[in-house]
């Protein structure tokens, strides 16, 4: 009896340590975007030729995509993880394991939404300067 | 009580007027800030009307619980979406402007390096030449003129409030500002960042042009020195010589080729005096040479307070004959 109620609580402990990984993921992929995008243009502005720079906007344009696809993937997984719209319960105090669960949802949701809009600002200049300026 | 400071404060805002001004702008880039500026001061205020009359809406008018649902709906649609619509909506106002600043041939380009507490000044033409001058700037209007900033020592920063933003000088590093000024006129320039005890005496002049007055002052610009015409300037360019002056400032076409401090090819038709501080009468140029430490606190250049009144005078013509 006791070893199943053990082996359970490693398992769900093994999810939860998961999850608690997962939240960090779309501020991860905001960062990892902001950096490599500004990074790749301050190096191509200062090197490239002529043609380079409409190569750089498709690369970042593509390099968008892909980060805010990645975000809304996670922003899914989150916001059924979260439960709200079933319990209509924002808020999960209450200290048991199914709230410990469903607040990290919460959390990883909020996160991937702040990351989305982080993603598409910094986005912004490549659509409406297009010039190394 | 109230009214009389009510009043007086719109005597406050009548120096906002003028040549120093963010508020009357005689270039595109100023315009394009002072712009922003009403954009930005418009929505704050529209901001804070609107949360005032949700104040009063829901202590005043409405003072009961609001439905679960409202509260839900105020959270999301105040907190989240309407900032981040209003904050696209900005950006995507404001990017676009920074464009034309960087435009890729500015045509004319102008390396500015600051000094304590004054400024070079180089214009370089289309065959890579230079013509060197110091604490004024000049700028055709109808076009695109490129600033090449970077400084000597410390940190500084470049701004001409009339004609467009404000840029950090760093000793260096070149950093870049352009100007497309439309307005013939004087503007006042200023740095903008602390850098040292004569920080608030580093000023200038700048003096916008239509292009064909901007092309015959930079060809007159980039001829040698005029020789002194009267026999006092004669004398005055001998006490110039005595004083040792051509070990720090230049004056082409003469043995002075010092670098130290500010070129004096063309003082004489400078609009002023010790970077912006005196207006450029003979007695403003016998004041600052004779008292610059006290005018200029801890520059560079000692006060020359020896020199006799007669012998002044003389330097004075010679230096005001350098047009």
């Amino acid at each position: 009896m006791s070893d199943i109620r053990d082996e359970q609580d490693a398992h769900e402990f093994r999810a939860e340590a998961l999850s608690l990984w997962r939240i960090t993921f779309s501020p991860l992929i905001w960062a990892v975007y902001f950096t490599v995008s500004y990074g790749t243009a301050a190096v191509v502005c200062a090197k490239g030729g002529a043609g380079a720079v409409a190569l750089l906007r498709l690369g970042i344009g593509i390099g968008t995509l892909i980060a805010l696809a990645l975000i809304l993937w996670l922003a899914w997984g989150a916001w059924r993880q979260w439960d709200m719209p079933r319990d209509r319960e924002w808020e999960n105090d209450a200290g048991t394991s199914e709230d410990r669960h469903q607040f990290l949802g919460h959390a990883a949701f909020l996160l991937a939404v702040i990351s989305f809009i982080g993603v598409v600002y910094v986005s912004l200049p490549v659509l409406l300067i297009g010039s190394c300026g | 009580m109230r009214l009389m400071l009510i009043c007086l404060s719109f005597l406050a805002l009548s120096a906002c007027e003028g040549r120093q001004s963010v508020l009357s702008p005689a270039g595109r880039d100023a315009q394009d800030v002072l712009s922003l500026i009403w954009v930005m001061f418009g929505g704050a205020v529209l901001l804070w009307l609107l949360l005032a009359a949700i104040f009063v809406y829901v202590t005043r008018v409405e003072p009961r619980e609001m439905p679960r649902r409202w509260g839900e709906m105020l959270i999301v649609g105040g907190g989240v979406i309407f900032p981040v619509i209003l904050l696209g909506a900005l950006l995507t106002y404001s990017l676009p402007m920074m464009k034309p600043q960087r435009e890729a041939d500015p045509g004319l380009k102008v390396h500015i390096t600051a000094e304590q507490w004054w400024w070079r000044v180089d214009y370089e033409l289309p065959d890579g030449s230079r013509v060197t001058s110091a604490n004024e700037l000049r700028l055709p209007t109808g076009r695109r003129t490129g600033l090449v900033l970077n400084a000597h020592k410390v940190i500084h920063a470049f701004w001409v409030p009339a004609l467009g933003g404000k840029v950090d000088m760093i000793p260096g590093r070149e950093t870049y500002l352009s100007f497309f000024p439309e307005e013939p006129g004087v503007y006042r320039g200023q740095c903008a960042e602390f850098c040292g005890a004569s920080h608030a005496l580093m000023a200038f002049e700048t003096v916008v042009m239509t292009p064909e007055d901007f092309a015959e002052w930079l060809t007159a610009e980039a001829e040698a020195a005029t020789a002194p015409a009267s026999g006092e300037a004669v004398r005055g360019a001998q006490v110039f010589t005595r004083e040792g002056c051509g070990a720090c400032h230049s004056v082409r076409g003469t043995p002075a080729v010092g670098q130290v401090g500010p070129d004096l090819t063309h003082v004489g038709s400078r609009k002023s005096i010790g970077a912006g501080i005196l207006n450029g009468s003979e007695e403003d140029f016998a004041q600052f040479i004779a008292h610059t430490e006290s005018l200029k606190p801890e520059v560079a250049m000692p006060s020359y307070n020896h020199i006799a009144p007669e012998d002044l005078r003389a330097l004075v013509a010679y230096l005001k004959g350098l047009t």
